[in-house]
């Protein structure tokens, strides 16, 4: 970006802190500094894509964690322009239901569409109704015509919560309950963590396409690496300095979490570098085990949580 | 589907109405699927159903798993 070129920044926010969320963004997805710049001038001069946010089997905890990082929230709410979302929105009843018609009719191909929460099947759907409409007739409509479909959290990707043993609502993640959709991007996380959350959407805003995914259409940037090899305690573990029982010697000398159930070595996502809470820290730093939350199928398959792992 | 905006005040020389149903599916600005259905009658509510519109069974998930796992299930009943 040459210097000549003004930098409208978005509406209330600071053009230092607009800076700094493009070089934190750069840093999320890996980038070089340098693309800090070309995210700025992405983003000062992109067109806002309707977002549709879906909610089915949620607990809002993905919305709620979106809504926890102001910066981010102040910069991206200028990018896109979210018609549609239960939590936030101000209409109601079939005002509301209009929003998301006329957004899914006016931007057929254009909206990005945001789903939260596991799809029930179980009894015809039954167990998740808006508006007299199952979740997963909704989903169908509003997916199959999206620009691309984000999964947010560990439910919408393959069912999550509602989905454990014995799944008594027959709950699938999006992937399994509408199969086929063009642009899939699965944000696995128990809540989605609002970092990769941004940096895909600020992906798509500054190259007009998606960030690259692995084989479950999860983002390289964001869960290309396991936690344990990025885990500040893992010197620990190779000193074989575990802690061994809560409270106690080495659990106040910040030792390995290991032989508490921490499922950091089976877990990939970039927690221990991008964190939570605007990077205040992550689970393992506040001394508890990595349950395992953005792992296909984790509360079968991670669980009891506090046994631990096989040794390798 | 009756429209939501009703006039609650009515002059007391009009004819009793039947009663008409209000729905209003999703309550939106709440965590959760509700829905609220009212039933007016000549200005009056005189009825009203609330209906949670989402079922996970988390009761029946958390049977027979270790009850130090618990708090991690129970918690994820609200995020809010």
């Amino acid at each position: 970006m040459s210097n000549e070129q003004i930098l409208t920044v978005p509406h209330g926010v600071s053009r230092r802190k607009f800076l700094q969320f493009c070089g934190l963004m750069a840093a999320t997805l890996a980038l070089p500094t340098e693309y800090a710049g070309r995210i700025a001038s992405a983003l000062t001069s992109a067109v806002r894509p309707p977002v549709i946010w879906l909610e089915f089997q949620d607990c809002t905890g993905d919305s709620e964690s979106f809504l926890r990082e102001p910066t981010l929230i102040d910069v991206l709410l200028d990018q896109v322009s979210v018609d549609y979302h239960e939590t936030l929105m101000a209409p109601a009843g079939r005002l509301a239901e209009k929003s998301r018609l006329d957004t899914a009719q006016k931007y057929k191909g254009q909206y990005v569409c945001i789903v939260e929460g596991a799809i029930p099947t179980g009894s015809n759907g039954v167990y998740a109704m808006i508006g007299g409409r199952t979740a997963l007739s909704i989903a169908q409509e509003v997916c199959d015509n999206a620009l691309a479909t984000i999964a947010v959290g560990t439910c919408a990707w393959d069912g999550g919560l509602p989905a454990a043993n014995p799944n008594p609502t027959g709950a699938l993640g999006v992937r399994a309950a509408v199969p086929g959709l063009g642009t899939l991007i699965n944000l696995p996380g128990c809540p989605a963590n609002v970092y990769n959350i941004t940096a895909t959407i600020v992906h798509y805003l500054t190259f007009n396409q998606w960030p690259a995914t692995d084989s479950q259409g999860r983002p390289l940037f964001a869960y290309g690496d396991e936690i344990h090899e990025e885990c500040e305690r893992h010197d620990y573990y190779e000193e074989e300095r575990f802690v061994l029982a809560w409270g106690d010697e080495g659990h106040k000398q910040g030792w390995c979490l290991f032989k508490m159930g921490c499922k950091g070595p089976q877990t990939k996502s970039n927690c221990p570098s991008v964190k939570w809470n605007s990077g205040t820290n992550f689970p393992i730093g506040a001394g508890h085990g990595c349950i395992g939350c953005a792992t296909s199928k984790f509360w079968d398959r991670m669980t009891p949580f506090y046994r631990a792992l096989p040794d390798d | 589907m009756p429209d939501i905006f009703l006039p609650l005040v009515m002059s007391s020389n009009q004819p009793p109405r039947p009663p008409q149903r209000i729905v209003i599916d999703p309550i939106t600005r709440i965590e959760g699927h509700l829905r609220i259905e009212v039933q007016v009658q000549n200005g009056r509510v005189t009825d009203a159903w609330s209906a949670a519109m989402m079922f996970r069974g988390l009761e029946i998930v958390l049977k027979g798993r270790d009850p130090r796992d618990a708090w991690l299930f129970a918690q994820r009943i609200c995020g809010v």
